[in-house]
Order: structure tokens, then sequence, then C-alpha cells
């Protein structure tokens, strides 16, 4: 059973600046997204933060290796058969002072019958815990419950490399999120069944993008409308470019934010990039992290420049 | 939201710019445009059509033709009801008078104007396809955005325009609106 998005979708008003829970998705494997989840935790907790990752990558939790660590002992397995009572139990500490791990959240998101109450306590838990920032690294895929923790963040970060799948996967990811959320909020069967037809890219009425399906909802019902409308101004994906090769390739960020705008009616934007750099496999090798491996390395910069980006909420424009 | 007006958003949406852009922004926007939907472009290749990205590069063409050109950009912002971009913002020559009136309020919100509009089942897009008002310009009158809003002539004859296919009375809805902008010295 899925969990509905209103059970997560981030609490606005009081009590948000506090805690954060941000989250690193992108549809696509192999595109660094852990890598990026450990370092810009890294940072934070450099910055002060006190930070629990959360891996949560179905195409092989591999988090703690990106840290240096063994396999943890426990993960959060434990917690949802209920061996261990809090989901404090299953914290692992990592070498840098504030930065904990917790493993084996894939178990969470890939188990398909996995009970709805449970998630809704692995949420509840990790919205309880006593940090500052919970990252949670999604990894690949677009099912139900990865679009989940991605809508129940504060900051949801999209992870792409400048290549054509990546790209294609990102947009795959942003519009089935979207869908999603506007689903939950659909205040009619109509609007609902509007939504589901345009799921479908060769839908008989002609809806490819979530601007056309606004304007046709909004001709229906003018009230509904107003609600998507407010829902797609909510939902702010915020783009990292990875390995980046080229200087052209940054540019790239730049435009999928004014794709989106453009074409899809969304309001996205670009939060940083990361070059492709040798000191980064470099540490993966000997199973260190760059960020402390090679402190003075390109990509530690740019993980620096984005960290503090997001921190403060701030984007690199629009590109012209 | 550029697509969602069939083919009708205006020149500066075409290029993502705001109305009051410089020809500086002008000349940058048009080169990120021709470069968003270059033929095989990573990030709109799986977004459009290879006819519509064509389509899009006829229009960022066209926009540029006119909007980099001062002469046609002055004609083309006067026919829109834009401020040219050095003007000052709202610079009202005197108090509007506001006549008292029955159904409608004496002073008039841009909310309350969607509020009336709705109610009467119109859209936004209705309007605009009629009047061929650009949409984000009625959006602007809605949300109360002054900054963005025309020269009080044209703004007085988009809101009479508006009033009209919402069914309520023009010259009282324009000066009701209008009125809490106040005299300005």
């Amino acid at each position: 059973m899925a969990l509905s998005v209103s059970d997560v979708l981030p609490r606005t008003g009081a009590a948000t600046t506090r805690r954060q829970i941000w989250s690193i998705g992108g549809g696509k494997g192999g595109i660094g997204k852990s890598l990026l989840a450990a370092s810009i935790g890294w940072q934070l907790a450099r910055m002060g933060r006190r930070v629990v990752l959360v891996d949560a990558d179905l195409g092989g939790a591999n988090l703690h290796t990106c840290l240096g660590l063994p396999q943890p002992e426990r993960s959060l397995g434990d917690f949802v058969q209920r061996r261990v009572e809090s989901i404090d139990e299953v914290l692992t500490d990592t070498q840098a002072p504030g930065l904990r791990v917790i493993s084996g959240a894939s178990d969470l998101l890939s188990a398909a019958n996995i009970k709805h109450l449970q998630k809704v306590r692995v949420m509840n838990q990790v919205r309880a815990l006593d940090v500052d920032v919970v990252l949670i690294d999604l990894g690949a895929g677009t099912s139900y419950n990865i679009l989940d923790f991605f809508l129940l963040s504060d900051v949801s970060i999209l992870a792409v490399v400048p290549e054509p799948t990546s790209i294609e996967n990102g947009y795959r990811f942003i519009k089935s999120a979207l869908y999603r959320r506007l689903r939950a909020v659909a205040p009619t069967d109509e609007v609902r069944d509007l939504i589901d037809s345009a799921l479908d890219p060769k839908n008989p009425l002609g809806i490819r993008t979530p601007a056309e399906l606004l304007a046709r909802v909004e001709s229906d019902d003018a009230e509904a409308g107003r609600t998507l409308r407010r829902e797609m101004a909510a939902f702010q994906p915020r783009f990292v470019v990875n390995e980046i090769r080229d200087v052209a390739d940054v540019a790239i960020g730049h435009q999928l934010v004014a794709a989106c705008g453009r074409h899809l009616g969304l309001r996205a934007s670009y939060a940083g990039f990361v070059h492709h750099d040798d000191a980064v496999w470099r540490a993966v090798r000997k199973r260190r992290l760059f960020m402390s491996d090679a402190p003075t390395s390109r990509a530690a910069e740019e993980i620096r420049q984005l960290t503090r980006g997001l921190v403060k909420g701030e984007s690199l424009g629009h590109g012209y | 939201m550029a697509t969602d007006a069939v083919g009708r958003e205006d020149l500066y949406a075409v290029l993502g710019l705001e109305p009051r852009a410089s020809g500086e922004q002008v000349e940058r926007a048009y080169r990120f445009s021709l470069e968003l939907y270059h033929e095989g472009a990573l990030a709109t290749y799986s977004l459009l059509e290879p006819s519509e990205a064509e389509q899009q590069r006829a229009r960022v063409r066209e926009a540029y033709e006119v909007l980099s050109d001062e002469e046609k950009r002055k004609s083309y912002d006067a026919n829109q009801g834009f401020l040219p971009p050095d003007s000052p913002v709202l610079a009202f020559p005197g108090p509007v008078h506001a006549r008292p009136e029955q159904e409608l309020p004496e002073v008039l919100t841009g909310a309350e104007l969607r509020k009336i509009r709705e109610a009467r089942g119109v859209s936004l897009r209705h309007i605009a396809s009629v009047t061929k008002i650009g949409l984000r310009f009625l959006e602007y009158v809605e949300e109360d955005r002054f900054a963005f809003l025309p020269a009080p002539v044209y703004l007085r004859g988009f809101l009479q325009e508006y009033a009209r296919l919402v069914g309520i009375d023009p010259r009282r809805t324009a000066d009701a609106y209008m009125n809490r902008l106040g005299p300005k010295p």
C-alpha cells in the first residue's frame, strides 16, 4: 500500500526552520548521487550542523563505503522489524563529528508489501530525529516510495549528469513526483482522472506537460485549478549537475531550469554543479571521502559552494 | 508559464524576460534561448518534438527581431500596454475619482477581482484569448503586482476588457481597481 502524499508533505509554517529533511534523487543510477549525498552531508557537518545521512539507494546501498566505513551492524530494517525500539539505535557514527548514517533504508523503499503503518512510523521517527538535517540518498528509480520521500523533503535535490539518459530520467522523475503530488490534492474525481490520463504521454486528450494539464483543469474547474497551481508553485526541485567535464556543461543546469519553467510550468532552480575530478575516484579507491582526502580539489570546493548555497536557499540565477 | 497560452504569450516571455528588460538582457536572453532550442539540445530534445523545437526557434528569432530593435520594441510595448524600460513605474497623472455604485465596492483588489471572476466561471485564459491581453498581465492585475502593470491609460483599458468578459461594469471596475493606486504627485 502506497503511503499517501498528504501524510508526508512538508509541514508548512512554524517549526520548519529547525529540522530539515533533504533528499537527493535523480531517476538514474550511476550518476554519483551517493557521493553527492556523502559529501554534502560531510560539508553540512563541517558547517556545524548535526546531520544524519539515510541510505535509501536501491541500486546497492553503499553510502557507508563512500564515507570509509565498513557495513554497519544495524540497518533501518532492524527498526522496521522492531528488533530495536528506537531509530536512534540504528544510527552509525562516522569519522566526521556531527555526521551519522542510517543504512539499509533501501529495504523500506523496495518492499512493495511493507505496511502503511510501518512506513508512517519510519517517517515520523525520521522527522523526530534530534538533528538539524536529515539527508536521504534516494538512489535510482521513480517508485512511489522514492517519490514520497522526495516530496516529503524540505529541500528536494535532483542530480543529473550532462548526458541524454540522465536528463531524460531527470525529467521523468520530476513529472512523476509532481503528478503524484497533484493527485494527492485533486479535489474531485474528474480532476484525478485528468491527472491519471496526463501520466500517459500518448493520452487522447493531448495533455503532454504539467502546464497543459493545469490549463485543462483551470478551464474545467477554476477552483481546482487554483489548488493545483498552488501545489505546482510549491514544488521546487533544485538541480545539481554532476560530473561536468566541459565548461559548456555548466550551462546545462540553467537550460534545465528554463525548460522546466517554459515547458513544464515548474519553478525549478539551479543549486550548483560539480566537475568531474580524478581526486574523487582516487579517494573512492582508498575508500575515503574526497572532502577529507583531497580538500583542495576542485570537486571539494564546488561541494562547499553548493552546500552553502543550499543552506541559504540560493541558486545560480537564470544564466543570461 | 510560457506554453500554456496557445502561442499567444508575449515576446518577452518567449525569451524568458520581464517587460522592462534592458537591451543587454535581451541580447543575452536571445543567445541563451538559441542554445536552449538548438537542434538536439540536451535540455529540450526529450521535451519537445523536432517540429516544436523548430517552432520555438522561429519564435525566439521573431521575439529578438522586435525586442532588439528600439523602434519596433517601442511600438510593440505601446501595443501591448507595456511600460518602456526607462519609464518611471506607475506615474499616475492625478487623482482617480471613484464613483459610488451599487454592486461593486469602491475599492477593488486584484484578489477580489479574481474572486468575482471565478464565481462567474470565467478563466483567465479565456479573457486572454479573446482580448489578446497577455495572460501574464492579467495575472499581474489579479496579484496586484503594480510594478509590472502597464501605464494607467493601458491598465484602464485592460481592466475594462476584463470586466466586460467577467460581466461587471467596466468603468466602475476600472475605477475601483485604480482608485487604490491613489493620487501620485
